[in-house]
């Protein structure tokens, strides 16, 4: 494996300035504007135009919806968007079979019935079932693991779309690696329907902790461990002066409960994805909206208390071992 | 009279902290002219947070999702009651601007909104994601020497209208239609804030269109897109010294 190059096609490369970071300040996944055009013209597709959403998507629960009633439970339950798939998670493992992209009929069902922006996934590699969705005028897509990869060594190369991407990553490398293949934005991967938060808090927990080291290096120890991480030695240097990831990170993959989100806020998501969660649950707008109010009142215990009352039955959860059915979902991609 | 002033960003969702990091860097920028000032930058939450600020941005976001969270947390009332006080000042970004308005096309069925100035706003009027744009536009006119500012739009809404006016002035108000997304169930809602603003409504900005991205009224003041998101903290330190300095 080799850390991707950027190929400049037809959009700018992100070269990322953040907003300055002396001590005391928060710390803000930066905008990346483009190179403007004189005279006021205005510039589509921008990377400040597609990370730009996914800053207004912080502090916010993005769930898994597979019909326009399920997209208009999850909008009233104050989702900051919704992801439209044909089979959540949970249903793809224990169906089994190759997961594709959905139908677009469906998906245009979806866009058509809620206000909040609509976000739906492709399979890793896919670049046409992405040139798809683009068309048909989705707001963010999702190159998954969820689904079947399409290409086992190769991602997409994101750069090249109007539309921005999210995509998963296990530890700084990956999310990194992403980003430079113009990811707008980083989830981690967890393991999608288990209703386990175990893998997420363990991809968060990587991130961090390689954030951290990274934040304390000198330059040359920098290009070593840009090298050691497979990721590129400017995204890397940028990360580590932010001491954060230069784009929104989420979580995703096992959240079942209020706690579970609040669990990744505290640990230093931006915002959380829940898919299984929720609509295989006993009482889904319920839960819904507990998890949209455990996520902004996420270092509140006593309100997350009065959240997590009387919910219903949370979705089955799995062990993640060996035997676990649909295997790890999370080995996918690089 | 103190030189004590506290400024919060409602945090319910959105782009929070990059309001507070651009007001951060306006008064580090100026150390001798806000030397005299004791300024304090807040993530407001809560009712209790609310009531200690003197000043409050609405940041972007989803306007349903903020409105929806504050409705659920009790918070929605204290936010009336805040909109109402004229001795606040308010700033609305996209999301921001949305809940400010009294009145709200393309909206979702019983959104609640603030109704802090006397607009009718049209939520994603430059359509979906894929409409989104930055674009350097030029605010001297009110910010002086402002001239090549960026900004970035994001499924952002305009106002369409300005309410309670001499209609003849609307007239003047008109522009392309928009290439909006249409929403199956996208309808207008009215606020339910009995608060009437006792300013008139000021043109800001418009796009060459004509699309007006920019409206202040009195102590509050509204943006269609997000200077939050520029690299740019100058109209962050514009706002803080003709509004939240003002007096």
């Amino acid at each position: 494996m080799t850390t991707p190059a950027h190929t400049p096609g037809g959009s700018p490369l992100p070269v990322p300035h953040g907003v300055g970071n002396p001590s005391g300040t928060p710390v803000v996944a930066p905008t990346r504007s483009a190179p403007h055009k004189d005279g006021g013209n205005s510039s589509l597709g921008t990377f400040g135009v597609k990370s730009g959403l996914a800053q207004m998507l912080k502090g916010g629960v993005i769930m898994d919806v597979v019909n326009a009633e399920q997209a208009r439970i999850a909008e009233e339950a104050g989702a900051c968007a919704v992801m439209a798939l044909e089979r959540v998670p949970a249903d793809i493992r224990a169906q089994g079979g190759v997961a594709r992209m959905s139908d677009p009929k469906m998906i245009k069902e979806i866009v058509d019935a809620v206000t909040i922006p609509v976000m739906a996934k492709v399979r890793i590699g896919h670049f046409v079932e992405a040139q798809i969705l683009q068309a048909i005028g989705i707001d963010y897509i999702d190159e998954s693991e969820v689904l079947t990869p399409a290409d086992d060594e190769h991602h997409i190369n994101k750069h090249a779309y109007k539309v921005p991407f999210v995509c998963g990553a296990r530890n700084l490398g990956e999310a990194l690696r992403r980003i430079s293949e113009g990811a707008a934005m980083i989830r981690t991967k967890g393991e999608a329907g288990t209703g386990n938060v175990v893998e997420a808090v363990r991809h968060q927990r990587a991130v961090m902790s390689e954030i951290r080291k990274a934040s304390v290096m000198s330059e040359e120890e920098l290009y070593a461990y840009a090298r050691d991480l497979q990721a590129p030695f400017h995204l890397l240097k940028e990360t580590a002066r932010l001491k954060r990831l230069p784009v929104v990170n989420f979580a995703a993959g096992g959240l079942a409960t209020p706690a579970d989100a609040a669990l990744m806020m505290q640990l230093g998501c931006d915002g959380v994805f829940v898919g299984s969660g929720i609509f295989k649950s006993g009482d889904a707008a319920k839960r819904a909206r507990a998890i949209v109010q455990a996520v902004t009142h996420y270092n509140n215990p006593k309100l997350l208390a009065e959240i997590s009352e009387d919910l219903g039955e949370a979705m089955v959860g799995l062990t993640i071992d060996d035997n676990l059915k649909g295997g790890r979902l999370a080995s996918r991609g690089w | 009279m103190t030189n004590h002033k506290v400024v919060g960003v409602l945090a319910l969702q959105g782009g929070v902290v990059e309001h507070l990091s651009h007001f951060k860097r306006a008064v580090e920028s100026s150390p001798e002219q806000y030397g005299p000032f004791q300024l304090e930058f807040i993530e407001v939450k809560t009712s209790d947070q609310l009531h200690r600020c003197n000043a409050l941005v609405i940041p972007g976001g989803e306007s349903t999702a903020i409105s929806l969270i504050a409705e659920r947390t009790g918070l929605l009332a204290h936010l009336y009651e805040f909109v109402a006080d004229e001795s606040k000042v308010i700033w609305g970004t996209c999301a921001g601007l949305i809940l400010l308005a009294k009145q709200v096309e393309n909206a979702k069925r019983d959104q609640k909104i603030l109704g802090g100035m006397d607009i009718k706003v049209i939520r994603n009027a430059f359509g979906r994601q894929l409409d989104s744009f930055e674009s350097n536009l030029d605010f001297s006119s009110f910010i002086p020497n402002l001239k090549d500012f960026p900004t970035i739009f994001i499924r952002a809404p305009i106002v369409d209208q300005i309410l309670n006016e001499n209609p003849r002035l609307n007239e003047n108000l008109t522009h392309p239609p928009v290439p909006m997304a249409k929403l199956t169930d996208g309808i207008t809602v009215r606020s339910e804030n009995p608060y009437s603003n006792s300013s008139p409504v000021e043109i800001l900005h418009r796009l060459e269109n004509g699309f007006i991205v920019a409206v202040k009224q009195g102590n509050k003041l509204g943006t269609s897109f997000h200077p939050e998101l520029s690299e740019n903290f100058l109209f962050h330190k514009w706002f803080l010294d003709t509004f939240v300095l003002a007096d």
